[in-house]
């Protein structure tokens, strides 16, 4: 946010409150500097327009995951998108397929409950490959990439008409940790969770959530990846039957 | 959980729980469109959500033909006069339009369908816009050929 | 300490930052009612914009030794009380010029009187761990700094706190304090969820609004000598490392390269400001950012800008403090007002740095169950949180 204003601009924000009928629309002319972020424009409004306006927030710079909104219709992270990149009027709305907590701020409770227990989230690092590693130190770990914003589940179109799917973040996430194992987690435990019709299978090829994922997740490819191993697991179970019931019956 | 809390005091407390009641009245489910007309949408979307509702589309299309083609079929019940009025009109542009129509439901429908399968086996799904439009491209130049085809009155 | 008709008396904590999410945790385990408020998400005020350092206080040695013992021993609690939460890769001090060199004796120095554990590197050593560094560096001291999720980390404190029991309320404003005859009991609020005003009504109210303090304070008719001091961080694309970098001097302004994901943030700058909402993001701080960072890791200059922000410390000093923010310490501090300005059921927990929230927490925690008659223990520096998304349990 730079200290000048270069130009206003109207913001068209969604509104909400448990209580009310129905949404409604409210717009805002907001004087914004030319590197202006929508987080910034949205705070603006809520320190000189509307006090009550809601905001979710946390860290500024795409690694919390917590301020997605749908600008224009398209799902973004509102603290690194910039005004400048749209013309005309400016549309803000919640993420879609999430119940709406206030204005343009959604309950995260479903999301996260989509999720395979347990939910480790630091990974091995594999940035600076030729870096090498101090002697008392096992590796290099840093955060998974995904930051949990919800960007993948609101353009998802099998989850816009489907509350039950689990979503892209899940599956992404269950498959990164297939590829990394890591401790605590269960193998089998975690293919059975997403070999459920409201898991891998439910997906339909949109792409649309490695598309809006603002973290390089590609969550659409880790979903095809998942679907390869639980057939590959499955082939392996009907070629065991006929040995494993064997054993059974002899102990 | 509620073990460790005090007990209620209702005139400290009451403000607390007049929230808490409050949070849980109803709430709408954020949604870009009500109901399946989303699966229509195309504004500010990408080649996934058009295979996405391509599929949706020609999907529904190939169910309400297969009812058609039935209709059609039990024409023949009626013995070879209804059967031959039945052609008269199956051979007029308006109908060998639908026809053709019918060839691009079943192209776009089986080679998007061959698209997820592909994907789905960890063929290119890095690439899968490209496999996209290759295979439109394949059944765009298949279904000029079958609308000349159906047009030019071979039998 | 309950039974009978007494029922378990009630802490409302104004701010939901780390500091109140902590001190949520530590009165919840002992057994207080707690409700806290905050007016937007968790962390959103300055505790979720900070890089996201877990400091080892090596930063601290040689001018603050308090804030740097505070930091070490938080820095060691922190990893066993919240495991999974770290980037455990530890840090680089790392010194370029003469006058670093200079520093170099002091800062070990610091270091071992405040009991951080330091490695004295030879640049070729350097340069392995971390192939990005300036190529012409003269030294590298490793410390134990680690990366932490700036709101992930904290959050593990709110859904501890919530799942014993504790009510966390987002969306909550504090429009005032309830004042009479001396004695806060209280606060009016407004719910934003439900857009309705309301009253809480509590034995003791606690501020933990951070760089707010002054104004929260103003509503029980007291001051208190916070200075909001703000400093720009800038995130550029690519992990340019996977240790912290630091520099190897007296605190300055882009000294502090945090990896974050595929990012790399620098930070900081500082000037103070009076209302912590209007920050203000100067383009000279920003550049100041890539021309610091490019110093310790070429790289910084050309990597692409993601993000920049602003965020305000929460400085403790008295109103003629020094201009810039540097001078003030970055310690805590507990204030009781009934002891300091004779108004009874309000305190105020205020300064420190996001490494220290769970000691602060101890040390307010304390001061608030000896106003209430409550000799319970501490029991935060065993217990092990749970998980973030605990925090979003329906």
């Amino acid at each position: 946010m730079t200290t000048e204003t270069t130009s206003t601009r109207r913001l068209r924000v969604h509104r909400f409150k448990r209580g009310d009928d129905a949404p409604h629309v409210e717009e805002f002319d907001v004087p914004m500097g030319e590197d202006a972020t929508v987080l910034e424009a949205l705070r603006w409004i809520q320190l000189h327009g509307d006090p009550s306006l809601g905001l979710r927030h946390s860290c500024f710079h795409a690694s919390c995951g917590t301020c997605g909104v749908r600008v224009n219709g398209r799902e973004r992270l509102a603290c690194v998108t910039k005004i400048a990149d749209f013309s005309g009027t400016i549309t803000v709305d919640p993420i879609a397929n999430l119940p709406v907590l206030l204005d343009v701020v959604v309950d995260m409770a479903t999301f996260f409950a989509h999720y395979p227990d347990p939910h480790p989230i630091v990974r091995e690092s594999g940035f600076l490959p030729e870096a090498a590693v101090a002697d008392d130190l096992d590796g290099h770990e840093r955060y998974e990439d995904c930051i949990e914003c919800g960007l993948c589940l609101s353009a998802c179109p099998v989850a816009a008409t489907d509350d039950s799917y689990v979503g892209p973040a899940a599956l992404a996430y269950a498959q990164r940790l297939l590829e990394e194992p890591r401790d605590g987690v269960d193998r089998n435990a975690l293919l059975d969770w997403a070999d459920q019709d409201a898991g891998a299978w439910r997906c339909h090829a949109a792409f649309e959530c490695t598309e809006a994922c603002p973290s390089d997740v590609r969550p659409a490819q880790r979903i095809m990846s998942l679907r390869k191993e639980l057939r590959h697991r499955r082939s392996e179970q009907g070629r065991e039957v006929p040995e494993q019931a064997a054993g059974e019956e002899a102990t | 959980m509620s073990e460790t809390r005090a007990p209620f005091d209702r005139e400290r407390d009451a403000g607390v729980e007049e929230i808490l009641r409050g949070r849980r009245q109803p709430a709408p489910v954020s949604r870009k469109l009500p109901g399946p007309i989303a699966w229509f949408d195309l504004r500010s979307r990408n080649t996934g959500h058009l295979a996405f509702s391509l599929n949706r589309v020609t999907g529904l299309g190939l169910v309400a033909y297969l009812y058609l083609h039935l209709a059609v079929l039990s024409q023949l019940l009626g013995g070879e006069d209804a059967w031959n009025d039945f052609l008269e009109v199956a051979t007029t542009p308006l109908f060998l339009g639908l026809d053709v129509l019918l060839v691009f439901g079943l192209l776009a429908h089986g080679l998007n369908g061959t698209r997820v399968a592909l994907v789905g086996s960890g063929f290119v799904p890095n690439r899968q816009k490209a496999l996209f439009w290759s295979l439109m491209a394949f059944g765009a130049i298949v279904l000029v050929y079958s609308a000349l085809h159906i047009f030019g009155g071979e039998a | 300490m309950s039974g009978g008709v007494d029922t378990a008396p009630h802490v409302l904590i104004v701010g939901g930052g780390g500091t109140g999410g902590a001190l949520a945790h530590d009165l919840t385990l002992r057994g207080v009612r707690v409700t806290l408020v905050e007016r937007g998400e968790f962390t959103s005020g300055t505790t979720g914009r900070h890089h996201g350092l877990l400091h080892s206080g090596a930063r601290y040695a040689v001018n603050d030794e308090e804030s740097a013992i505070e930091c070490i021993e938080e820095n060691m609690l922190l990893r066993r009380i919240a495991p999974g939460s770290f980037e455990e890769n530890d840090g680089l001090f790392v010194g370029i010029t003469d006058e670093d060199m200079a520093y170099l004796p002091s800062f070990l120095e610091g270091c071992e009187r405040t009991g951080i554990p330091t490695q004295v590197l030879e640049p070729a050593e350097a340069l392995r761990l971390e192939p990005n560094l300036n190529p012409d560096l003269k030294v590298a001291v490793r410390v134990p700094d680690a990366t932490m999720d700036a709101m992930r980390m904290p959050l593990r404190f709110f859904a501890t706190a919530r799942a014993n029991g504790a009510d966390l309320l987002n969306w909550v404003d504090v429009l005032d304090l309830d004042l009479g005859g001396g004695v806060v009991s209280g606060a009016h609020v407004r719910d934003l969820i439900t857009g309705k005003q309301t009253r809480i009504g509590a034995d003791i109210v606690v501020n933990a609004t951070g760089p707010w303090s002054e104004q929260v304070a103003r509503m029980a008719g007291v001051d208190v000598p916070i200075r909001p001091s703000p400093g720009v961080m800038l995130a550029v694309r690519g992990r340019l490392t996977n240790m912290v970098i630091n520099r190897l001097h007296a605190s300055g302004d882009g000294d502090i390269i945090v990896p974050q994901r595929a990012l790399s943030v620098i930070g900081t700058s500082s000037w103070v400001v009076s209302d912590p909402d209007d920050l203000g993001v100067p383009a000279d701080h920003v550049q100041r950012m890539v021309d610091e960072g490019s110093i310790l890791v070429p790289a910084v200059r050309e990597a692409p800008s993601r993000s920049a922000w602003s965020a305000a410390r929460p400085l403790i000093g008295s109103r003629d403090d020094a201009d810039s923010g540097r001078e003030l310490s970055r310690t805590f501090k507990t204030i009781d007002h009934a002891v300091d300005d004779r108004v009874e059921g309000f305190v105020t927990i205020t300064g420190g740095k996001g490494t220290t929230l769970r000691g602060m927490a101890e040390v307010c925690a304390d001061a608030v169950c000896r106003k209430l008659g409550i000799d319970t223990p501490c029991a935060t520096r065993q217990t092990v949180l749970l998980p973030h998304t605990a925090a979003y349990a329906a």
